[in-house]
């Protein structure tokens, strides 16, 4: 069978002569070189994370929480450990704010009788600020009285306790920042034996696939389903209870949410053709699964590990609020929360710190990790 | 066949299946079934058929990307369908490089090009950077882009640059095959020649043997010498490039070439469209079908009355 595809066709097409024929392009090909300069990976990622205005804020908030917790403990000129029961459970006084009626160490007692203000014994002189409420009950003249808890626990002028103090009479600045120290080591050092594990553990899940996955797979939801409370527990009975069980209880399943999302990380990746084409280069496993497979779970990694940092702080608050903390002394954020919702009701302020710092924290990570994630992600250059 | 020495690559018989799940449920496809060719030394073997009908596959079977199910592969002469061996994988990766079909998907975005083109040197122990960044910019020169263009990112560059990244990947390890997978399908037509004629160009320069799967029949005719047709996991018909185009035999060859849009807007206006169905144009429930030399160099899949028939056609 001819197919005979110039039937019908004038002749003047037909017989065009070869050189009416030009190509259009050349065989030399030559790219213009690009105007913009070449930048790394991870400079580029700085650029990009610098344009978004709520990370860089998140960070110097992160960064001056941290600073803050290695140096305020040891400016404060009180010790976490220091207990005077004359100065329990004081207001927070701060120097300058105190002129301004905020935070000067006042405090409203309510149902006084009237005739004891005049007990010098019980109210030192100067220890009054002013009645705020006069009534009678019973026949008997009552008062509401607002009053300088310093002065009337008998303390001098210049002692100044930031955030108040707690029942035992600690200055509760001082174990604050102390809390938020042992909290923050306790969730990095969770952390990065959770992506070290997780990393490894869904790596080889992910990249060998079959029967080896099913096998390994099974096994982390073996684990997965034991109760963790009772492995801390566990923990807490072998090794006493101090920060490494701690630790050691946020490590034993918090592992597998990482290796899971490694695991479909290597999935999603494994097949694509830059993988394929590195292995008919003859590139090793290994650097297939280092190299070309796992930088492009760094993003998700890094927005996981940076929400499970302020997860593993509230894991520990969780298991110092029932009882399972590390041992006291030693203040965290948790124990400090526990201590302080059992006298929620009369004083507030010891609550309300140690929560206003948790909560700033677990936003500024992660805020702070959405703008790591977007900022690593190379394809995504130019979709702010 | 004939000549069977001449080959650098010969595959004999191969099949590739691939099955899930299992029981009651177990599927079984016959990606690649009975396919036999051989590719001559420096010349250009075009795959052609329609989506999913095992052209890739085959592809990747050759490199060692599936293990095989069946059937023999010979390169120059060696075994290269036996088990996996660090040294089967050396030889492999050594002698035949892939081009990949979508320039988007087959660079890394995390690497930059040195990166990327330099690995296939890295890997075989070339332990010094400036030498392997003088080969990249070498290899970079040849398809037409420039040493600058060593520390971008892939997403930087346009399609048919990207896939010319790919093409100095493959080449960089000077190996003596290339199979390119669809390399230009996924290009716009103009970048396509450009992507071909630098493929012809390196082709002579290097003494290269090339694979060409596709299924752009305008794309496969300029650009190879012999064709193998494939349907359905099965090769229907092989013949010389010219050949195939000016007297197709199996009907599904001419169904495709009838496909293709002409020139012409006379006779395009009334080309008419063969249909192939296996059903209805072949009887196979007597006669098995074989693949048989029905001129020089020239096999078709047929049952013994169609090869008659061919025959005549051919005014054999």
């Amino acid at each position: 069978m001819m197919i005979d595809k110039n039937k019908g066709l004038p002749e003047e097409i037909l017989n065009l002569p070869e050189s009416s024929f030009e190509m259009v392009q050349t065989d030399e090909i030559k790219d213009e070189k690009f105007k913009t300069k070449p930048i790394g990976f991870f400079k580029d990622a700085l650029l990009r994370l610098q344009h978004s205005k709520i990370s860089i804020i998140s960070f110097w908030i992160i960064l001056s929480i941290i600073i803050l917790a290695l140096i305020v403990p040891n400016i404060t000129g009180f010790t976490y450990t220091e207990q005077d029961l004359a100065k329990r459970n004081l207001p927070p006084k701060i120097p300058g704010l105190e002129n301004i009626g905020i935070a000067d160490g006042s405090r409203v007692l309510t149902n006084r009788k009237k005739d004891s203000l005049s007990d010098t014994n019980r109210y030192p002189e100067g220890s009054i600020i002013e009645i705020v409420r006069e009534y009678e009950s019973k026949g008997v003249a009552m008062v509401d009285v607002k009053v300088d808890a310093y002065a009337l626990a008998g303390i001098e002028d210049d002692v100044y306790h930031w955030f108040g103090t707690d029942y035992l009479g600690r200055d509760l600045m001082t174990r604050l920042f102390k809390g938020v120290r042992i909290s923050l080591i306790i969730a990095f050092f969770s952390v990065i034996t959770n992506v070290i594990i997780g990393v490894i553990y869904g790596s080889i899940c992910g990249y060998y696939g079959g029967k080896v996955d099913m096998f390994l797979t099974h096994f982390a939801e073996v684990l997965d389903g034991m109760p963790y409370i009772v492995i801390t527990i566990l923990f807490m009975i072998l090794l006493g209870s101090g920060m490494l069980s701690i630790i050691l209880a946020l490590c034993i399943t918090g592992w597998i949410g990482t290796a899971r999302l490694i695991r479909a990380q290597f999935y999603r990746f494994k097949g694509r053709e830059y993988v394929l084409a590195a292995r008919t280069l003859g590139v090793p496993d290994v650097k297939l699964i280092f190299r070309h497979i796992l930088p492009n779970c760094i993003g998700p990694l890094i927005t996981r590990a940076m929400i499970a940092i302020p997860g593993a702080i509230f894991s520990e608050s969780f298991l110092a609020y029932i009882g399972l903390g590390i041992k006291p002394p030693e203040p965290s954020i948790g124990i400090l929360l526990s201590d302080g919702q059992s006298v929620l009701l009369q004083y507030p302020y010891q609550t309300l710190f140690p929560a206003i710092l948790i909560s700033v924290l677990m936003i500024a990570f992660n805020l702070f990790s959405n703008g790591l994630r977007d900022a690593l992600d190379p394809t995504r250059r130019g979709e702010e | 066949m004939a000549e069977e020495s001449n080959y650098i690559l010969e595959v004999k018989h191969l099949c590739q299946h691939f099955s899930s799940g299992r029981g009651k449920n177990k599927l079984l496809v016959k990606a690649v079934d009975d396919v036999s060719f051989g590719v001559r030394p420096a010349e250009t073997f075009g795959l052609v058929g329609e989506s999913g009908c095992g052209k890739t596959t085959t592809g990747r079977t050759i490199i060692r990307l599936y293990n095989p199910t069946s059937g023999e592969m010979y390169f120059n002469g060696r075994d290269i369908a036996g088990p996996m061996t660090k040294d089967l994988r050396r030889y492999l990766t050594d002698n035949i490089a892939m081009i990949f079909q979508d320039p988007i998907e087959s660079l890394n975005p995390r690497m930059t090009i040195e990166e990327i083109v330099g690995e296939g040197l890295r890997i075989r122990g070339m332990k010094d950077k400036d030498e392997v960044r003088a080969r990249v910019h070498e290899m970079l020169e040849k398809v037409g882009l420039t040493e600058e263009h060593a520390t971008r990112y892939p997403h930087e560059f346009s399609g048919g640059q990207r896939q010319r990244i790919g093409i100095a990947r493959a080449m960089i390890i000077k190996p003596k095959m290339i199979i390119a997978d669809e390399p230009v399908s996924a290009l716009d037509v103009s970048i396509q020649a450009q992507v071909i004629n630098l493929l012809n160009d390196l082709k002579e320069e290097m003494g290269l043997t090339i694979l060409f799967i596709a299924h752009n029949l305008s794309v496969v005719k300029y650009f190879s010498d012999r064709i193998g047709v494939m349907y359905y996991g099965r090769l229907v018909e092989i013949a010389r490039g010219d050949d195939l185009y000016r007297c197709p035999l199996h009907p599904y060859t001419k169904a495709l070439l009838s496909a293709i849009p002409e020139p012409n807007p006379i006779t395009e206006r009334t080309r008419k469209r063969i249909d192939y169905d296996p059903e209805r144009d072949h009887d196979y429930s007597v006669e098995k079908p074989t693949m048989v030399e029905v001129a020089p160099e020239h096999f078709v899949y047929c049952s013994p009355s169609e090869l008659e028939q061919y025959q005549k056609q051919l005014g054999l």
